[in-house]
């Protein structure tokens, strides 16, 4: 029999835990708390593994990055930032954070535009991704059982190789004598002299989408495949002509796979990094590589954290509260 | 009383299909379809009057869904035609047909409210207003008695409730055939007995006619003005759900429709007005007081429902024509009848069913083991040769 289920945080139910606790069930995350008060069982066991991963491995460094970030950059420390916590010799605790590394980034023009830019790009990369990955998504999901799977490792094959090679092997395409001049301007002759697509925002873009296009397609195909095909049908019947039903019926169900597609995309590739360094204009640069300028050439720590938390906190604080609304729709209407 | 004229003429109007001179709303001629080598319809011809509700059954691949999808316009005929009030259907699209399906799984659009669902039909009609969709909406809703949930999801609905809607959605755009496949399969018994004579009321309230495809006997009987069965992609009876019934042409449709006790044998008497069938099952004679055509000397089938049998303690003086011996070898008891499973001197199985009219008493009942004469009508055996 399933016991009478515990009122959160009451003494009688946690006489044997400290007030800690009792204060973290009553005014923890919700969720979290519920999910401790029924599994108080072995089942936490379960759990506590990848827990105790993110913790390790997620929660920890971000709190580390997130001190740097608020910490004074001393050029010549090592490591090269003053302490934030520090004990005094009256046994009291300084507590130094400064927020000039953040309000550098929004006074100083050349992070302004780099934000601006990697934005433009990611989004831009995501509606091309989109534009190529839904026809050929559907394609896949239409297709014969036989093809299919066939077709699905076709799109999963270029992860066989090397990130970084495949980057690459666009430059070589892409430079000045590379293989597309080389056909266009030496053999036919189409252009009068050869095209500079290296070290473009074109060649940005190539790049972008050519190696996230897999993971628009996956989720899209996921969800397209699971779409029942007598809905079609009824629009039909009832009077939609191809597109219309399209429009109307497959399109709206699939908007939970465009989603993921597009976040799947549109977050890795505002943080690109390899691809602009690589193929990207030397004018003008993305955040990412800003960050690792500030790291590793300026060695100014604290401001190359701030660059990351605010790049978090860009990326992930619109996307939560998106998902956050979304599960709020999803419930009212299983209500 | 009515005069044998108006008798005919309102039997003429009640059945279309005994006057000669009726024109046919459906016509399906020649329809054959065939993926690949299968012939999933072979050479089916139909005739089917406006406002019919015409049920086409038949067991799972019996191309029964086929010719439905036909008539939607999603699977196209191989050979032959089909015209929907005079108007050949060839090569014209689905969303362009004055045809609407109701489909098995309903197929209703999860991310549209009830209203919207219902709509959408409507919307895709050139110079409807929306104050005239709404309207119709409306009045489908109330129908089909399902104004309270026009706001709702089809996820938040019963399964009779979304029955309901898939109905009001195809009825809304008031085509000229409502094609429903199977469209009772997904309730429980006491909903779909409900649900079927609110079908028929509706149907007659809009005058709409309707093709039904199952495979339950009993959902057609109740449904249809005519039965057309299906055996291997090939109409094997056309009747009303009584002919179907009690006259069947074939062992087939005898045997499919209901549940029969069937004895093959031969012939030995051939008069107009009476036939004597040997039977080597029966290990004895079948006496039946109406003629048949068929050869002399021919395999015949007689075929006996259950509940046209007798059961007797003792064996009957008058008679050793139509009666057999046999002992009871299993008791189903159902409530309304109980049927028995008596096994005569040939070791063949009889099924018999009898209503239980009194309440008996543990003696009174028939036991198992006990031996018990079976005995029926000259009118009850039907006899099909093939």
């Amino acid at each position: 029999m399933k016991p009478a289920a515990r009122t959160l945080g009451s003494r009688d139910a946690y006489g044997r835990l400290s007030p800690l606790w009792i204060f973290l069930l009553r005014y923890g995350p919700p969720r979290w708390s519920e999910y401790v008060v029924q599994n108080w069982t072995g089942q936490r066991l379960v759990i506590a593994v990848p827990y105790l991963w993110l913790l390790v491995f997620f929660l920890i460094p971000f709190l580390i990055v997130l001190k740097i970030s608020f910490a004074e950059f001393s050029p010549l420390g090592r490591p090269p930032y003053e302490p934030v916590f520090q004990w005094l010799e009256e046994g009291a605790l300084q507590v130094k954070l400064l927020i000039g590394s953040y309000v550098y980034l929004f006074n100083e023009p050349l992070y302004v535009s780099a934000w601006f830019y990697s934005l433009k790009v990611a989004f831009f990369s995501t509606l091309f991704c989109l534009a190529l990955g839904y026809p050929m998504a559907y394609a896949i999901a239409r297709s014969p059982p036989t093809q299919r799977n066939v077709l699905l490792l076709l799109i999963i094959l270029p992860f066989w190789t090397s990130f970084l090679l495949r980057v690459y092997a666009w430059v070589g395409l892409l430079k000045t004598d590379g293989l597309i001049n080389q056909v266009l301007f030496k053999w036919f002759g189409i252009v009068d002299e050869p095209l500079a697509m290296m070290n473009t925002s074109f060649a940005v873009y190539i790049g972008i989408v050519y190696s996230y296009l897999p993971f628009m397609i996956l989720p899209l195909y996921s969800n397209l495949e699971k779409h029942d095909n007598t809905l079609l049908e009824a629009a039909q019947d009832l009077g939609a002509g191809p597109i219309k039903s399209f429009l109307r019926v497959t399109l709206p169900l699939s908007f939970p796979g465009i989603v993921a597609g597009s976040l799947l995309v549109f977050i890795p590739a505002v943080g690109e990094y390899v691809i602009p360094s690589l193929l990207g204009r030397t004018d003008q640069l993305m955040v990412a590589k800003l960050l690792s300028d500030e790291f590793f050439l300026n060695r100014d720590w604290p401001r190359a954290s701030a660059v990351a938390i605010a790049m978090l906190l860009l990326l992930v604080v619109p996307i939560m509260i998106f998902q956050r609304f979304q599960n709020k729709e999803l419930q009212a209407a299983r209500k | 009383m009515l005069t044998a004229e108006r008798r005919t003429e309102k039997k003429n109007k009640d059945e279309p299909w005994r006057d000669p001179h009726a024109e046919a709303y459906v016509r399906i001629e020649n329809i054959t379809k065939r993926f690949g080598d299968f012939v999933a319809v072979n050479n089916v011809s139909l005739k089917i009057f406006k406002g019919e509700i015409f049920c086409l059954l038949g067991g799972s691949g019996c191309g029964k869904s086929t010719l439905l999808r036909m008539l939607a316009g999603f699977e196209s005929p191989s050979s032959g035609s089909i015209f929907l009030d005079g108007q050949d259907m060839a090569g014209v699209p689905p969303y362009e047909r004055p045809v609407n399906m109701m489909f098995q799984s309903y197929a209703l659009f999860p991310h549209m409210t009830v209203e919207k669902n219902i709509a959408f039909g409507l919307e895709q009609e050139k110079g409807l207003s929306r104050s005239d969709i709404a309207t119709r909406v409306t009045d489908i809703l109330e129908i089909v008695k399902l104004g309270p949930f026009a706001a709702r999801r089809p996820h938040q609905l019963s399964g009779g409730q979304r029955q309901r809607v898939a109905l009001a959605r195809a009825l809304v755009k008031r085509p000229k055939l409502l094609l429903l496949d199977e469209p009772l399969g997904a309730l429980d018994k006491k909903l779909r007995e409900a649900t079927q004579f609110e079908l028929i009321n509706i149907q007659e309230q809009l005058g709409v006619t309707f093709i039904v495809v199952t495979h339950d006997q009993e959902e057609s009987m109740t449904l249809a003005s005519r039965i057309g069965v299906m055996n291997r992609g090939e109409i094997v009876q056309i009747g009303t759900p009584t002919e179907i019934y009690e006259f069947p042409q074939n062992k087939f449709v005898a045997d499919f429709i209901g549940s029969v006790n069937m004895f093959e044998g031969t012939m030995i008497e051939d008069l107009p007005d009476r036939v004597r069938i040997k039977s080597d099952d029966l290990g004895g004679v079948i006496y039946v007081d109406h003629g048949i055509s068929s050869a002399p000397g021919a395999i015949v089938y007689a075929a006996i429902r259950p509940e046209k049998i007798s059961i007797l303690r003792a064996p009957p003086a008058d008679t050793t024509e139509n009666c057999v011996k046999g002992v009871v070898k299993e008791i189903a008891y159902m409530g309304d009848v109980s049927i028995y499973l008596v096994k005569i001197d040939t070791g063949k199985m009889v099924r018999v069913t009898l209503p239980n009219i009194e309440r008996l008493s543990d003696d009174e009942r028939i036991l198992w083991d006990e031996t018990v004469w079976l005995t029926w009508h000259g009118s009850s055996p039907v006899v099909v040769t093939q």
